[in-house]
């Protein structure tokens, strides 16, 4: 479901003043419930400002854009002992990605048998490793980005959740459980969505100005374990997912006036996690592999060719409460092209070092700031939406960010 | 050290030493419905934590928990094996993502004693000190 909903700039600034107001006044309240009934409400609205010293990255903000915003409002009910419903609908403004459209971040029917065995259908959130299913919630994190290496705030709008069906449980095996999640369905796609950028970056592929112009796919499986382990704080999880028949089409570069074709038959996400809070820490480490071969075809030319795609991403992170108001973090992050690996050749690896501060002023509004030095320019992205037409070896980020949740 | 001093030390100690005492230990605390409810230590921590959403004996659990404070924290520590900012952040994020319905949350032991009385299937906990007959004490077994 998409509607166009684009928010005007006298719109930005009215929001900008309720969410000022809110501060001022305290008017924030927590999650809401209907008097008498099992109905919640809940949602958030976040605004940022992002700086790039140099290359556009994650998105264009080579100077500054306040384009980094996302918004959120979600319902939900509960009919009789073992049924949920509920959905919530999101819009965000990353660069040139989201627009501010409305669509339908996940909406679900949720019939929990007992629990080690659940299932949940419609548009559900896609598990992948520690924080896939939590992309936005910047309440549950110090860090404004997520670690790049593993979750691509490009993709936001591709993985973060898909229609199908889901089956779910914990297992409680002697002083420890594991929780499983297995899953199925597809994910809807568009050429707006952020992973189109992928297809149009450098325009080998496909023509600019367009670039691909059509994206479609069959199916995404998967399955997701997690080990709450014995140690008190320590889970291990591990995910696995593939999508198949992932095609896109549009002008071909080499030459406009035909149609390329790509398909790629199978991509896999295999993620290996660690998170152990102890006291005001939080430790975590996350190594993710994908890959899956593209395949090219220019039928009007006879032309077909194909190449193996994917990177090797790890990170780890410590971050640390202080006291009830103030939380601080760092991460290194690590991405490397996985064919043809060179490390002297900069477009071939990414490493991201950051620092963050969270401020909580109360339970709803929270401040957070952040920098990154990053060194490299895989995933620096060269499309209309993101242009990088000569990246420099390294860059520095700068994010600021408030959140007003409830 | 005086003899003024020490009778004002004394007092002193007294006066902590009945603040701790005042405040005993949290207590599972739940609806009278399910007062024929078996809990057992692993049961309560999937309560709590969003796996468990329905009861043995019938009925949808609905959780009520005090927002802060020492006797979430004590609970919340001993029962669920997380801190307050840790369980708070669970649920957010159970909530926001179609995971879980979220708890009720209260300001005061007495308004969230209230609520659990007033609601079949609620459960939630207080302070020992701060239970009357208006609801059922649940103490988990081994």
């Amino acid at each position: 479901m998409n509607i166009d909903f684009r928010l005007t700039s006298a719109c930005r600034r009215g929001t900008a003043f309720v969410v000022a107001l809110g501060l001022i006044a305290g008017v924030a309240r927590a999650s809401i419930s209907i008097e008498n009934t099992n109905i919640q409400i809940g949602g958030f609205f976040s605004q940022g400002y992002l700086y790039s010293s140099d290359n556009n990255i994650p998105t264009a903000d080579k100077g500054g854009t306040w384009d980094f915003r996302e918004m959120a409002f979600n319902v939900s009910d509960t009919f009789g002992a073992h049924l949920r419903v509920g959905a919530q609908a999101f819009a965000q403004s990353f660069g040139e990605i989201g627009q501010d459209k409305v669509i339908l971040d996940w909406a679900i029917a949720d019939y929990n048998f007992n629990s080690w065995f659940g299932i949940r259908a419609g548009r559900v959130k896609y598990p992948k490793g520690l924080y896939g299913e939590a992309l936005d919630l910047d309440v549950v994190r110090p860090f404004i980005l997520l670690p790049e290496s593993v979750y691509s705030p490009i993709l936001r709008d591709f993985t973060a959740s898909f229609d199908g069906a889901m089956i779910y449980g914990s297992v409680n095996v002697l002083k420890s459980s594991f929780d499983y999640k297995v899953f199925g369905g597809t994910i809807p796609v568009n050429p707006e969505k952020g992973v189109t950028d992928f297809y149009n970056d450098g325009g080998g592929l496909f023509a600019a100005p367009t670039g691909a112009t059509s994206l479609k796919m069959d199916s995404v499986k998967g399955a997701q374990l997690v080990w709450n382990t014995p140690v008190n704080g320590l889970k291990l999880v591990g995910s696995y997912s593939f999508f198949t028949n992932l095609d896109a089409f549009g002008p071909f570069a080499g030459y406009p006036p035909v149609v390329l074709s790509t398909n790629i038959p199978k991509f896999s996400w295999i993620t290996y996690s660690g998170e152990y809070s102890v006291g005001d820490w939080v430790f975590a480490a996350e190594w993710q592999r994908t890959g899956g071969d593209l395949l090219l075809a220019v039928p009007a030319i006879g032309y077909s060719g194909g190449e193996f795609i994917g990177w090797d991403g790890w990170y780890v992170s410590v971050s640390r409460r202080l006291g009830d108001k103030f939380q601080v973090g760092a991460y290194y992050g690590n991405n490397q092209v996985r064919t043809g690996y060179n490390s002297s050749n900069p477009a071939d690896y990414q490493h991201d070092s950051a620092v963050s501060l969270r401020y909580d002023l109360n339970d709803h509004v929270l401040f957070k700031i952040e920098a990154h030095y990053i060194d490299g320019t895989y995933e620096t992205f060269d499309t209309p939406r993101i242009p990088n037409p000569t990246p420099k070896k390294d860059t520095t980020l700068f994010a600021v960010k408030t959140t007003l949740s409830f | 050290m005086n003899t003024r001093s020490l009778r004002r030390f004394g007092a002193l100690a007294f006066i902590i030493a009945f603040a701790t005492a005042a405040h005993a230990a949290p207590v599972i605390i739940a609806n009278k419905g399910l007062e024929k409810e078996k809990l057992d230590v692993a049961t309560v921590k999937a309560v709590f934590l969003g796996k468990k959403v329905a009861w043995d004996v019938g009925g949808r659990v609905i959780l009520a928990v005090i927002k802060t404070g020492p006797v979430a924290d004590e609970f919340l520590k001993a029962n669920v094996e997380m801190s307050s900012s840790g369980f708070n952040n669970l649920w957010r994020r159970l909530a926001m993502t179609g995971g879980g319905t979220a708890p009720k949350s209260f300001e005061s032991e007495e308004d969230l004693r209230k609520f659990v009385a007033a609601t079949p299937g609620a459960v939630g906990f207080v302070d020992s000190a701060n239970v009357d007959a208006s609801v059922v004490v649940l103490t988990p077994g081994a």
